[in-house]
């Protein structure tokens, strides 16, 4: 790895942060797209979280799939701490994936924020309405759970979007020795 | 997978997450009360929350005009052959009143609902995402004198109860939710008491349902339900409804009936709480 100079580490730093401001811009208005108006609104913090930790280290991605959590938890009216669980796990286990196993791409980050979507929404449905037998339940589940993780999938791609355009303008780029560069390229 | 697994990594992930399950653990024991990490998020949240969902309101409002013409076109030509009806009705009820005025010179009548001890009028900050039973937050909270489970009204009748209160946001259940029952009473026939509980069926119309009606009962469509005050977790004679249709409920045992809440709760601006009258029970939150 390349020396830094003082400028580059400022620089670092400076990026680092108003990244990290723009990531949790990005998120209260997703918080208060989701709190206004009395429409069905897709869950929007759900593709937040996980565009965050596609790209992120794990423990930043666990404390703000937290904070996401936390959110949902106010603006949807649950037990505090529940969505906060679940998300920092989902944002856990997707920064493990791209660590390990997946690039970084749209495809992969549509496949997951569908995968967890749909769990958060489910388990939702199953704690807050089928476990307590109401008459006609599966109602809520079509007219509301299916329609909620439909509307979540089709927005993520505006919060990928954003996303990606804060880590294309602020992600610190790898520095390479030209020794590293030349072994690369001969790869 | 298994260096992670065995990584210092996954145990601080692994202590993270316990301790998220704690902090939930802990919510659940507060009783009603939000945990002060969720009361401190909502007030931080509240005027952002306020202004946004004024200007969603609006946007909501302009699109409804646009997309809904034909039904208000529809719905127009309706209300002006009901005020054709409502006219003939007015001079009855002038009539009416006039002879009535005579009668009340011979009645003392106590003023209604004296006993009450009302909150400051409470704004609607928005409703929660999602809920099928249009729960709705306040702006006022336990700062204010609410606590858990107190009565949330507007003058035209009952709208629900607290059931989270923090230190100025309170969330407010509906009577269109199942998880909360009104004992009630047909003010044209008192001998006619039954159960409103919310039902997913009739909340999507915006109504709730009257169930557990004996068979021989003398409820008509458009009577009005008011409380029936037996819980004590809601005043006496408070206006909840009227019938809109009545038939035999799932077991055909006892009767049941559609209500029309007296107050439209999926647009509301601001409403009163009662926070003490006669006859509240203080542990009241076993019976909702």
């Amino acid at each position: 790895m390349r020396i830094k100079t003082p400028r580059e580490k400022r620089l670092l730093y400076f990026k680092t942060t108003l990244r990290w401001v723009l990531y949790y811009a990005v998120i209260f208005i997703c918080f208060l797209i989701m709190v206004s108006g009395t429409w069905l609104k897709p869950i929007l913090l759900v593709p937040a979280a996980i565009a965050v930790a596609v790209n992120n280290n794990m423990y930043a991605s666990a404390v703000t799939g937290a904070m996401c959590g936390f959110l949902i938890d106010i603006s949807c009216d649950k037990l505090f701490g529940y969505n906060a669980v679940l998300l920092a796990f989902f944002c856990i286990l997707t920064t493990l994936l791209f660590e390990l196993y997946l690039r970084p791409r749209f495809a992969n980050y549509m496949l997951i924020t569908a995968v967890a979507s749909y769990i958060q929404c489910r388990l939702d449905y199953k704690f807050y309405y089928q476990i307590w037998n109401y008459a006609n339940v599966e109602r809520i589940f079509v007219k509301y759970t299916l329609r909620v993780w439909v509307y979540t999938v089709a927005a993520s791609l505006l919060v990928y979007l954003a996303v990606w355009l804060i880590n294309k303008l602020l992600m610190p780029k790898e520095h390479l020795t030209i020794e590293e560069a030349i072994r690369i390229i001969e790869k | 997978m298994r260096d992670f697994l065995k990584s210092t990594r996954f145990k601080v992930l692994l202590g993270f997450l316990a301790f998220l399950v704690g902090i939930m653990i802990y919510a659940v024991t507060k009783g009603g009360y939000s945990v002060s990490g969720a009361s401190f998020i909502h007030s931080l949240t509240k005027p952002f929350r306020t202004a946004s969902n004024g200007i969603s309101m609006r946007v909501e409002l302009a699109l409804d005009k646009l997309t809904n013409a034909n039904d208000y076109y529809k719905e127009n030509q309706e209300l002006k052959a009901q005020i054709g009806e409502l006219n003939k009705q007015l001079a009855d009820y002038d009539s009416m009143k006039t002879e009535l005025q005579e009668l009340r010179k011979f009645v003392v009548i106590k003023e209604q609902h004296e006993d009450f001890i009302l909150s400051q009028p409470c704004g609607v900050i928005g409703y929660v995402t999602n809920d099928p039973f249009k729960s709705f937050l306040i702006d006022k909270g336990e700062d204010d004198g609410i606590t858990p489970n107190c009565p949330v009204v507007t003058p035209e009748g009952l709208v629900g109860i607290t059931v989270n209160v923090s230190a100025n946001v309170s969330t407010v259940r509906t009577l269109l939710s199942p998880d909360l029952s009104i004992a009630a009473v047909c003010s044209a026939s008192p001998a006619d008491t039954g159960i409103i509980e919310g039902d997913i069926l009739s909340s999507e119309d915006g109504n709730t349902r009257l169930i557990h009606v004996s068979t021989e009962n003398k409820l008509r469509v458009g009577d009005l339900m008011v409380t029936g005050g037996t819980s004590g977790l809601f005043p006496k004679d408070y206006p909840i409804g009227t019938v809109k249709s009545i038939g035999l409920d799932t077991s055909g045992l006892s009767v049941a009936a559609d209500i029309k809440p007296c107050v439209d709760v999926t647009r509301l601006t601001s409403v009163i709480v009662i926070t003490d009258f006669t006859g509240k029970k203080e542990d009241g939150a076993d019976e909702n």
